[in-house]
């Protein structure tokens, strides 16, 4: 990746360049009338310093006139979170839910992967999440989330998020930002945002078929923030690669990002924000790896499509993103009354080999158990694709009483033409969810989905609650 | 190369500090705060406030051009005691630099630096969102106004020491015209001494202690999660005996609960402006005090 060795070498060249200029400020000697003039500075210093203890002095001296009327309070500072154990919160978010359709089609022409097939059917405890945060010293600040997953194969953890990151009195330049470890990185919207944040029970089709759900590999992302009357942040980060739409990765470090993002107010009671995003890098042999193909008996859909949805990937991919967010309260406040609207762009181009392994059907039946695996090899077939592809979806949230919030939302994706579908696929969700407080929510969801052939009527019921410390949600 | 420079002259350009900025600024998360602001910096600083008077702070969204404010602010002026806990963390770690962080004397509280009443003896989320550190709502006592004006002439003095002793003289001027005010409002509060009322939330603490009123009971059972029939039902009985004069409400507060009491019992519901802003007549600090004495009193005379 040269990209990246071009990053690599703009810090190894640019570091050095500021110490050397800091450094010459520091040393110059002084001259004679440099002298002067700084002790003229220094006469003005103290002279303006006197007159402001002059001016505290007065005030000391009224004060004991005023006694009566003061309180006397003992001044005490008091740190966030109590003590200096980190803050600890639990997710939990259980469904049960009912699809039209017994087997669900995949999203054909895309891989399915961990996160982004249907939910299970029937009760399922869906996603809880553990949280561990806090500051570890007076520079640095540190997160570890653990998602817990479950359904009829076992229970799995898997560390969603383990990053440490720079505070603000880090003595990097005031508004720096650096992240490190895996983290729900910066794209788009809802990546940065935990799902059981969302405003639906599930993934639009875009994280869905391009992000599995979300983006949280392994690497590090600066951010800055930049000072002007309108709120403007560039950033961009290096990562592995191991997680989708990578996969595999070879060097360690495969992939890097870059984005911007502007916002801003329009009057008192509305806010908004745009953002562009680029997400660059290699995959080696990246599949799906969802537990099991639920469309395994559907093979005959069309032969270049399943290259896509179940080969194996390498090759390049780049990812654009926009996203634009905007929040109307009526009355300045959002516990009342508000309307979100929300929607997001990816594009992805991607240009490499799907390898397919077609299972040897004249082998299948005599093979002995535990023999034959040699011998009986699934032979593999593969293809030069394009895997350009895009899709988006819009939606509102509208709360109209300050424990009740209707929603709809309207998502789509284009699959790559070399899949040679014809079709889109698409998915129109409305919800309506009660609040109880800030901790606790159920959510009823309506998904019209038509992914291939057939329409998928699903009623999903959810709850997400959530159990001590409780991270402030960003915009 | 060249290339190479020009991606590292950039880089000193973005993230050098702005050109020296004449004024002091400062994010105050409340009106209040910014109003107490503007007394003491006068022209020597841009204030700009998170939150307006018709808005509950505890409920605001960290929306962008809150990032941009604190980016460029020197100073952070809010009630603390975890008020805008939902949002302020995210300001803190986004934007604000080294100045505003915990320690640093851009960083005010007011609620570290005044007395702080109703600590909870129990915290469960079962009581709703309560406040570990105690009521925030500090600014409605007016003794507490004045002591924060010195916190902040001391935080500007040390952050703009050019200037320093403007900020002092603001101050003497400041606390002279209050202190003259707060005599007129004592003499006031004195002939409400012992009024009973009801509240809404429990925002009224501080103006309740300071003015000698009784408090019967919330309408709120639980902080922060609407009344409930039932809780409703023990206010009534709470409420036809009490002999209490007004039912308390901030202008965020839905008015549904106070207004079926009221129709009840007959005990007025009186909208208090609670902040700058709260009313069109709330215009400063004084005005504040003087039509939140006014309200009171007119409902206090009404039987």
């Amino acid at each position: 990746m040269s990209r990246i060795g071009d990053l690599v070498r703009i810090a190894a060249i640019g570091l050095p360049f500021l110490l050397a200029v800091a450094a010459a400020e520091a040393q110059s000697p002084p001259t004679a009338e440099q002298l002067a003039t700084q002790i003229d500075a220094l006469k003005q210093d103290y002279e303006k310093r006197i007159a402001a203890l002059e001016a505290q002095l007065a005030v000391m001296k009224a004060k004991p006139a005023a006694a009566d009327e003061q309180a006397a309070p003992a001044p005490t500072m008091r740190s966030g979170d109590n003590s200096f154990n980190p803050a600890i919160g639990v997710v939990f978010a259980g469904m049960v839910s009912d699809f039209s359709e017994d087997e669900s089609e995949g999203l054909p022409g895309f891989q399915v992967g961990h996160e982004s097939g249907r939910p299970q059917e029937g009760l399922s405890l869906g996603h809880s999440e553990i949280t561990m945060s806090g500051n570890i010293d007076d520079k640095f600040r540190g997160a570890l989330t653990l998602g817990l997953h479950g359904d009829d194969h076992g229970d799995e953890v898997e560390v969603e998020e383990a990053y440490v990151q720079t505070l603000g009195g880090s003595g990097m330049p005031d508004g720096v930002r650096l992240k490190a470890g895996r983290a729900l990185w910066t794209f788009g919207y809802l990546n940065e945002q935990h799902a059981h944040a969302d405003d639906f029970n599930d993934r639009p089709l875009p994280y869905r078929a391009f992000l599995d759900g979300a983006y949280n590999d392994d690497g590090l992302e600066l951010s800055v923030v930049l000072p002007g009357e309108l709120y403007s942040e560039i950033g961009g980060g290096v990562f592995r690669g191991r997680d989708m739409p990578f996969g595999g990765s070879e060097s360690g470090r495969e992939a890097w990002s870059a984005y911007g993002r502007l916002g801003g107010d329009l009057g008192r009671n509305t806010a908004w924000r745009l953002g562009g995003y680029v997400l660059d890098g290699a995959a080696h042999g990246r599949s799906g790896g969802a537990h099991e193909h639920e469309h395994e008996d559907e093979h005959e859909h069309d032969d270049m499509a399943n290259f896509f949805s179940d080969g194996m990937f390498t090759g390049d991919t780049r990812l654009f993103g926009a996203d634009f967010r905007l929040t109307w309260a009526p009355t300045g406040n959002a516990r009342d009354s508000e309307l979100i609207l929300q929607g997001e762009y990816f594009r992805r181009s991607e240009e490499g080999t799907y390898a397919l392994q077609e299972p040897n059907e004249e082998c299948e039946n005599d093979l002995p158990n535990g023999y034959g695996h040699n011998v009986c090899e699934p032979h593999e077939e593969s293809e030069q694709l394009s895997g350009d592809a895009d899709g988006w979806y819009a939606q509102a949230v509208y709360k109209f009483l300050p424990q009740w919030r209707v929603g709809a939302r309207y998502a789509r994706l284009s699959p790559p033409s070399d899949a040679g579908l014809g079709y889109d696929l698409s998915t129109i969700s409305t919800m309506l969810d009660w609040t109880n407080s800030e901790f606790g929510r159920v959510r009823l969801q309506y998904n019209r989905e038509s992914l291939g052939s057939k329409r998928d009527d699903q009623v999903m019921l959810q709850y997400v609650m959530s159990l001590g410390a409780h991270a402030a949600h960003s915009f | 190369m060249k290339r190479t420079a020009l991606a590292a002259a950039l880089a000193v350009a973005l993230l050098s500090p702005a050109a020296a900025d004449a004024e002091v600024r400062i994010l105050a998360c409340e009106p209040e705060w910014a109003a107490l602001a503007e007394e003491i910096g006068g022209d020597d600083v841009v204030v700009h406030s998170a939150t307006h008077g018709g808005q509950d702070a505890h409920h605001i969204r960290a929306r962008p051009s809150l990032i941009a404010k604190v980016r460029r602010a020197s100073v952070l002026f809010c009630s603390g005691a975890d008020l805008e806990v939902g949002w302020l963390p995210v300001l803190l770690e986004r934007g604000a630099g080294r100045i505003l962080q915990p320690g640093q004397p851009g960083h005010i509280m007011a609620a570290d630096h005044v007395e702080v009443l109703e600590h909870p003896t129990v915290l469960d989320r079962s009581l709703g969102d309560i406040h570990p550190d105690g009521n925030p709502h500090v600014h409605l006592d007016p003794r507490n106004v004045s002591i924060l004006g010195e916190v902040l002439a001391d935080r500007l003095s040390r952050i703009d020491p050019e200037r320093a002793s403007a900020y002092w003289q603001r101050l003497i001027s400041f606390q002279a015209r209050w202190a003259e005010a707060m005599a007129g409002w004592r003499a006031r509060a004195d002939a409400l001494d012992g009024m009973k009322v009801f509240v809404h939330h429990k925002a009224w603490v501080y103006l309740l202690r300071w003015a000698g009123l009784e408090r019967v009971s919330a309408l709120e059972r639980v902080s922060g999660v609407p009344p409930t029939a039932s809780h409703l039902a023990e206010v009534l009985e709470l409420a036809r005996n009490s002999g209490a004069k007004a039912i308390l409400r901030a202008p965020y507060d839905p008015e549904n609960a106070a207004e079926w009491l009221s129709g009840k019992t007959g005990i007025p519901v009186v909208e208090l402006p609670f902040t700058i802003g709260g009313h069109p007549e709330a215009a400063d600090l004084f005005s504040l005090f003087d039509r939140t004495l006014a309200l009171l009193e007119e409902a206090n005379n009404r039987s």
